[in-house]
């Protein structure tokens, strides 16, 4: 769509505007992704040149350096020993010997194992003395994968620190030649808590992202490449293995099973369109049904302020899962709810809010309404500050400027709060996507959705994705790799708004920038 | 003062007066609503005629019993790992959220930009996945069932540095010519964090204690996964969970509802007495994004 | 109590942008500097480098003779104070200004006569035991003084100690900053980006821009002998009127013609033309408001102006005129000789006639906006 200058623009009808926009937005759409591939290959082409730079750094330290520094090649810490910097010469060393000893002893055999991820599945001996058959068990497979990937990681920070030690080689060499002194080791501690106290303080969170945030994730990647389920445990069963892109077809085709079964990709749309559409309304009907109340309490000559917005937080004080659960059974057949509406006389049978198969709606708005129950005291939180924020002189020129009450809520009010809380909503959005514990406290999923389930798993009408994949890890048959599958596709979604929301709305703003 | 005009002023007044009264009204309206699920829940902890679901709220017989039956059960023992759950967390959490968020804010090192976006990639990987090797990793290093314990401690603080949002949001308010100035006095940036930020911090410490310590009360899915049915490795959302399960619902309910009271409680207290720490880190935390 | 020293000293971001080009300056022990120029020029910037808050980029740094580039802050002897005071908020007044001895772990009855020393002299003994939000900001800067005097600092750094105090304040703290410098008797420098601030307080001036140094000297000096349009127009309230003009050399002599009027040079000026071997071409010439004669009357050698706005200011009228060529320019005239005949004669509208002598008048390159005579 052809760009319009300024004037042109301002022409335009109010209709014609908005079209206009929306067609900037969709045209701008495959620019995005463009845009984001060419950043990916530059970023990809930054990797390659700056891993060039170091190779030929390495390679001219090596040549132009002194015995020392050639030493410290193979003897990681001898140039820091034989310079006199004792602490961090000790340090390399002992990394490196804690590194040949690991890779020596175990590390060489689980990288051996990864390929194939087991050999020697458990298998029956007879035991003569008790003249039983017993099992024995030989390879694992769960913990060669995991701890071949442990040694990858190694085997990179052993690589890192190798080429951080080439470096100090070089820089001290630079320093000693212009006549100037090496840290000492008493500098270097003092170094940890002033200019590299970044380092330390980073160290403790880190190293628990790493061990209990990234390789879990990376594995669970892996997993969807394998076969590892509930009868392929990896030990006690039998072994799992490699099989490529076999589960992503398997998710991502259209044809069912065996016995007229729906496909894998029809439940997963399914349920994925559910999942957008729970987010959706999650989110924005806590948002303005949570700034109204903030609005309401706001307004000047409402008395008691402080009153109604401590009855509203401290119902987030009550832990959540005691409200979901007892909400989730007021709304049960013989709960509160329908003992209410049968005593007013209203109803004359108890309506199955969550477990009636034939009206999913049912199920799921009223979800959404509880859901609202649940958001909106946080959500008033939220928007009270930044409301309180808006100056109030925007508001006095609007009155005089003759603004209607609605006029200036859709002018100023609406967004002003838009702009603020646009990266809040954002995470708002994907995190109601991912919004477990509600779904599973107040439905479990039900109702049942027999077509779907017979995909996989016990789907019902209010399952998100997230709900599914917990269901198909308990199962029976415990389906890791679909689980896994299914984790990579919304971790694909996910990023994907976050991707068009982030970059394609500024990007229209300012598209010269990447021209 | 012509007659229309008196008019338009009176209209003024009554309408406004109208509007306000409309809006004390459905405040007033809210308030029920969302106070009825609390109020119920705590009318059905009182109820002894029956432990199953009834379709009524006043209790027909009053009495105390759901609560002491409470210790007839392995309730104390939920109780306990919950509460030591959330103590620790709320200690440890806290200190590795500051050292993230205060690095975060604070120095301006060449990883710094990557670093922010790499944990925005990793959030958004559904966290559920991680379980399955977490659950057999502390299998193997005997830190499931009765001793899930720990081991939920363990993974609560390990990932909690991805929490770093909030309070890097109020570290981001402080000015860096403070920390400019304190250098120059000869501060180093050790010093800095608790001689000038962390006493500036105070609300946001609150807030990160208070927000640490009511993680674990809350804690479902995962304590589940671990405990994996044995009761004394349970916290209390997944015991309690368990009370309501079909064949349990009937001879439990009530005893869900004063177990839920009972939950309820020290954490309700602790936060009404923090509200204002509560809310300034929310405000500013949705903010910053 | 030292000298500092800069050579070639760049600052370059991590964006590739250059802050600071090659600066070089050579400040004496007990000098007191300033550094001035619009936002944005650098001027923070290099003090900060010089303070150890900035990296430098390239080029030295020497304070007292010592190269300092990789020194930490606190290793460098320096104090500074801070445009927004930068006080500790939850420190009372004595504990902010005893913060750095207590650091260095001086005994406690020390900190205590350092500090009520330094209070006394600043005038806020009384204060001691506030917080610095029950202060006002005149105190706050008193506070920040007080923090960096008690460092006895071989260098003392000021970032625009005084923008944050409105104007009936920062002229009385201009002028306790003159007696704190007496009283103190070290080096300092002193960043802002007021040229009445720079002429007051500065033994010499470095007027910057874009990075870059314009001009460094004397107050009297830069006001006199501006070397390019920048200085020229940055220097000196009112600003200097520019106008369009041509220089004329004829035979031995050169004058200046703007429309009509004929104004020849003074021999120094020729001198200094001829020795550059400069012929006749177009130029703009600056002269200042207050260096201009008004007259009521057509004279030789007057050019005629219409006034567009009279500006009453008590002691002097600012006239704006605009002359055929369609220059703006400003003049003063002193109130107290005006006649009420005169006086009634400055409307809106009416004629003007400016003259002004060759010896106030500035010769600038319309290309290169170098002076033709200085510099």
């Amino acid at each position: 769509m052809k760009q319009l200058s300024d004037l042109e623009f301002l022409k335009l009808s109010k209709g014609q505007k908005f079209g206009y926009k929306l067609g900037r937005f969709f045209t701008g759409i495959p620019r995005a992704i463009l845009n984001f591939f060419l950043k990916i290959w530059g970023f990809l082409k930054k990797c390659g040149v700056s891993i060039g730079r170091e190779c030929a750094d390495i390679v001219s330290t090596f040549i132009h350096g002194d015995w020392k520094t050639k030493t410290s090649f193979f003897i990681m810490g001898f140039g820091n020993l034989a310079r006199g910097q004792i602490l961090r010469g000790l340090l390399f060393l002992l990394f490196e010997i804690v590194f040949i000893g690991f890779m020596v002893i175990s590390g060489g055999y689980w990288l051996s194992m990864l390929p194939t991820l087991g050999k020697v599945g458990p298998s029956k001996e007879y035991n003569e003395l008790l003249d039983v058959y017993v099992t024995k068990y030989n390879d694992n497979s769960f913990q060669i994968l995991l701890y071949g990937v442990l040694t990858i990681f190694f085997i990179i920070a052993f690589i890192y620190t190798w080429r951080v030690n080439v470096k100090q080689n070089r820089i001290a060499e630079k320093i000693l030649a212009t006549g100037k002194k090496l840290k000492s080791g008493k500098e270097d501690l003092h170094s940890i808590v002033d200019d590299q106290f970044h380092k330390t303080l980073l160290a403790l969170p880190m190293t628990g992202i790493i061990m209990f945030t990234v390789l879990p994730i990376l594995f669970m990647i892996l997993v969807a490449f394998t076969n590892y389920d509930g009868t392929h445990n990896g030990y006690t069963n039998s072994l799992f293995t490699w099989v490529g892109l076999d589960n992503f077809n398997t998710m991502l085709s259209w044809s069912g099973g065996s016995g007229g079964a729906q496909s894998y990709a029809a439940t997963f749309g399914e349920v994925l369109i559910w999942t957008l559409i729970w987010a959706f309304f999650a989110t924005f009907t806590n948002y303005f049904l949570g700034m109204f109340v903030a609005m309401a309490i706001n307004k000047k000559g409402i008395r008691f302020k402080k009153g109604w917005r401590t009855i509203l937080v401290l119902t987030i004080a009550i832990p959540q899962f005691i409200s979901l659960l007892y909400v989730s059974k007021m709304f049960a057949k013989n709960g509160i709810i329908n003992g209410f509406l049968m005593d007013m006389g209203w109803i004359t049978q108890a309506i199955d809010f969550f477990g009636d198969p034939s009206k999913p709606w049912l199920a799921r708005i009223t979800v959404i309404l509880i859901n609202i129950w649940i958001g909106i005291p946080y959500l008033m939180l939220i928007t009270t500050g930044i409301l309180m924020n808006i100056p109030a002189d925007l508001y006095e020129s609007a009155k005089i400027d003759g603004a209607s009450g609605w006029q200036q809520y859709r002018k100023i009010t609406l967004p002003y709060m838009l702009f603020v809380t646009g990266p809040y909503l954002l995470t708002s959005f994907t995190g109601n996507m991912n919004n477990f514990n509600v779904i599973y406290l107040l439905t479990g999923g039900a109702p049942t959705n027999a077509a779907a389930s017979s995909a996989s798993g016990n789907v019902g009408y209010t399952d998100l994705l997230i709900t599914w994949l917990f269901k198909i890890t308990t199962g029976a048959e415990s389906k890791y790799y679909l689980a896994s599958v299914i984790g990579i596709l919304v971790f694909i979604v996910v990023a994907l708004i976050s991707l068009v929301v982030y970059n394609l709305l500024p990007s229209i703003k300012n598209e010269e920038d990447f021209r | 003062m012509s007659e229309t005009t008196a008019k338009r002023h009176m209209g003024l007044k009554t309408s406004r007066a109208i509007t306000n009264t409309t809006i004390h009204i459905v405040l007033i309206v809210i308030s029920i609503i969302w106070l009825i699920p609390f109020v119920c829940i705590v009318l059905q902890s009182f109820r002894v005629e029956n432990t199953g679901q009834v379709g009524y709220v006043i209790p027909k017989v009053w009495g105390t019993a759901n609560y002491s039956n409470l210790f007839q059960t392995d309730f104390p023992r939920w109780y306990t790992n919950t509460f030591i759950a959330a103590l620790v967390t709320a200690v440890l959490q806290t200190v590795i959220v500051l050292c993230m968020s205060y690095t975060l804010s604070r120095f301006r090192f060449k990883m710094r930009q990557p670093l922010m976006r790499f944990m925005l990639i990793l959030g958004m990987f559904p966290g559920m996945l991680s379980m399955i090797i977490l659950y057999r990793v502390l299998k193997d290093l005997g830190l499931t069932q009765e001793n899930a314990t720990p081991g939920l401690i363990l993974v609560y603080i390990a990932s909690s540095g991805m929490g770093y949002y909030v309070s890097k949001g109020f570290f981001d308010t402080i000015p860096m010519s403070l920390d400019e100035a304190a250098r120059i006095d000869g501060a180093t940036r050790a010093q800095i964090l608790y001689k000038i930020i962390l006493p500036l911090s105070k609300p946001i410490v609150i807030y990160t204690i208070l927000t640490a310590f009511m993680g674990p009360w809350g804690d479902f899915v995962f304590a589940r996964y671990i405990a994996f049915g044995a009761s004394a490795g349970k916290n209390v959302a997944v015991g309690l969970y368990d009370w309501l399960s079909r064949d349990q619902i009937s001879n439990n309910y009530t005893m869900f509802c004063s177990g839920g009271v009972l939950v309820a409680l020290p954490v309700t207290i602790l936060f009404m007495f923090l509200q204002k720490y509560y809310v300034e880190g929310v405000t500013g935390g949705a903010v910053k994004g | 109590m030292a000298s500092v020293k800069l050579t070639d000293v760049k600052k370059i971001y991590d964006n590739k942008v250059t802050a600071v080009h090659d600066f070089n300056l050579e400040i004496k022990d007990k000098e007191f500097v300033v550094f001035v120029g619009p936002s944005g020029c650098g001027k923070s910037t290099t003090l900060r480098m010089v303070a150890g808050l900035e990296d430098i980029s390239e080029g030295t740094l020497e304070i007292d003779g010592e190269v300092v580039n990789d020194l930490q802050p606190k290793d460098r002897d320096i104090a500074m104070v801070f445009q927004n005071y930068a006080l500790y908020p939850h420190m009372t007044v004595y504990d902010n200004i005893a913060f750095s001895l207590r650091l260095k772990k001086v005994p406690e009855d020390e900190v205590y006569e350092r500090v009520t020393n330094a209070a006394q002299i600043l005038g806020i003994t009384e204060y001691l035991t506030r917080k610095p939000r029950a202060l006002s900001g005149g105190q706050r800067q008193r506070v920040a003084i007080g923090r960096a005097m008690v460092r006895n600092a071989k260098v003392f750094l000021m970032d625009e100690p005084l923008s944050n105090l409105d104007a009936k304040l920062r002229n009385q703290m201009r002028a306790e900053i003159i007696l704190l410098r007496q009283k103190l008797d070290t080096t300092f420098i002193y960043v802002t980006h007021d040229q009445t601030e720079a002429m007051t307080l500065g033994d010499r001036i470095v007027i910057m821009k874009d990075g870059y140094i314009e001009q460094v000297g004397t107050p009297q000096e830069v006001f006199d002998t501006p070397v390019n349009l920048f200085v020229a127009g940055f220097i000196g309230s009112p600003q200097m009127n520019f106008l369009k003009a041509k220089l004329l050399q004829e035979g031995s002599g050169y004058s200046v013609e703007i429309l009509g009027a004929k104004i020849p040079l003074n021999e120094d000026q020729n001198a200094v033309l001829k020795g550059k071997n400069i012929g006749s071409q177009d130029i703009i010439l600056g002269v200042r408001p207050e260096h201009t004669t008004v007259l009521f009357d057509r004279a030789d050698n007057a050019i005629e102006c219409t006034i567009n706005v009279n500006e009453m200011m008590g002691s002097e009228l600012h006239l704006h005129l605009s002359s055929a060529n369609d220059d703006r320019i400003i003049v003063r005239l002193p109130t107290v000789d005006l006649t009420k005949e005169q006086r009634n004669s400055l409307a809106y509208g009416s004629r003007m006639y400016i003259t002004f002598p060759a010896k106030v008048m500035h010769l600038f390159d319309p290309e290169t906006e170098r002076s033709l005579i200085d510099g």
